[in-house]
């Protein structure tokens, strides 16, 4: 036969839940009547605790790093299809033109070196979107510095995507790939700066 | 209400909860201001380090910055709960993903034993009584019995089962009632 209660019975008395047996033992032995005080106490100096106050203010962090997700979302969702229209319809405008009775009035091949390069150059860009994605960069806590190179460099190709559609409605191949190529670059930065951070946090 | 509630109530007001929820940044602002103390005095007591608790209060913040459209409650009563509820959840994660060296493994009986020698009459204090308990007795204990999360959240927060989440509860008091002696 038990002597005493343990202290889950104790706790389940304490919480309304208790057996049969708890309850009535608990009405007849101090020592158990001790003990279940005891957790009464053991609550109540837990809750009287002091609370703590963060030693650094995090919110220009979290404030940079939220711009820079809502910014990331944006070029990895928002721009891609009118970054593409842009560049579909340079490259038309460039085949077109080089067609018979177009501007340059001569013939040319149908996808000129101009041409290929121009793709080539999107299909990097949107490798290196598909390697940032990898890395989940919204799930990922930066320090200021961090979050400050990459919201610069998310602020740059912000600036490039603005160019290539407004350059691309222009039809100007050579401008568009220029501005695809520095496209590809501050991409490749920008993985640069979120693989550099996973390493040294050990992610 | 728990204590560390107390004000948060006065600073926000419906209309600054309702701005938040747009993501107007100066609006989430005030709810981070609100209850950075909050998040940060839980994430501490359940953390391990200073460095981690911080790293909770940034991350709960983040996820309150990304999820606060979809937040559903109306007033700061509600939005306490659910800023609470995040930073359980991601100090519970910070727990799981860190796997701290438990301190339940550590030949703690003996130890301490020798240091409570009734002849020394030294005991720990409940701070420190605290932070020996392993991650999880620790966490359960503050959840339950300082937060007031029962065991069927605990048990879904952390991802396991009732009776652990009891069990767990339990082992603390149990050392807790050990280490700190009569009280």
């Amino acid at each position: 036969m038990r002597k005493h209660c343990t202290m889950t019975e104790l706790l389940a008395v304490r919480d309304g839940e208790a057996s049969v047996w708890a309850r009535e033992h608990l009405t007849d032995c101090p020592h158990c009547q001790q003990e279940l005080e005891l957790v009464h106490q053991r609550a109540a100096r837990l809750r009287a605790l002091p609370g703590r106050r963060p030693p650094r203010d995090r919110w220009a962090e979290v404030r940079a790093q939220a711009q820079r997700e809502r910014r990331g979302e944006s070029i990895r969702r928002g721009t891609w299809g009118a970054l593409a229209l842009a560049a579909g319809l340079a490259l038309m405008v460039g085949i077109r033109s080089a067609m018979p009775g177009g501007t340059d009035g001569a013939l040319a091949p149908v996808a000129s070196a101009g041409d290929v390069q121009l793709a080539s150059l999107m299909d990097e860009s949107r490798e290196l979107e598909a390697a940032l994605r990898s890395y989940g960069p919204d799930g990922r806590v930066l320090n200021a510095r961090a979050a400050g190179i990459i919201a610069d460099l998310e602020d740059r190709i912000a600036l490039v995507d603005a160019g290539i559609v407004q350059i691309g409605r222009r039809g100007s191949r050579d401008d568009l790939t220029d501005l695809w190529r520095s496209r590809v670059q501050l991409m490749d930065a920008l993985v640069n700066a979120h693989v550099t951070r996973a390493s040294y946090v050990g992610f | 209400m728990t204590r560390a509630t107390v004000g948060v109530i006065g600073v926000l007001d419906d209309i600054a909860v309702e701005q938040a929820k747009t993501g107007d940044l100066t609006a989430l602002e005030r709810v981070y201001r609100a209850y950075d103390g909050m998040v940060y005095s839980l994430a501490r007591r359940i953390c391990r380090t200073e460095e981690d608790a911080e790293d909770v209060l940034q991350e709960t913040f983040l996820e309150v910055c990304r999820s606060i459209r979809r937040f559903r409650g109306a007033g700061p009563g509600s939005l306490t709960a659910w800023v609470k509820r995040i930073a359980a959840s991601k100090a519970l994660m910070r727990v799981r993903r860190q796997k701290y060296r438990d301190a339940d493994d550590l030949p703690e009986d003996g130890a301490l034993a020798g240091q409570r020698a009734p002849d020394v009459g030294l005991q720990l204090d409940l701070e420190a009584a605290l932070l020996r308990l392993s991650e999880t007795s620790r966490a359960v204990v503050w959840l339950h019995d300082v937060e007031g999360y029962t065991h069927e959240d605990i048990a879904e927060m952390m991802d396991r089962t009732v009776s652990f989440s009891k069990s767990q509860l339990a082992r603390a008091h149990q050392r807790l009632r050990t280490w700190l002696g009569g009280e």
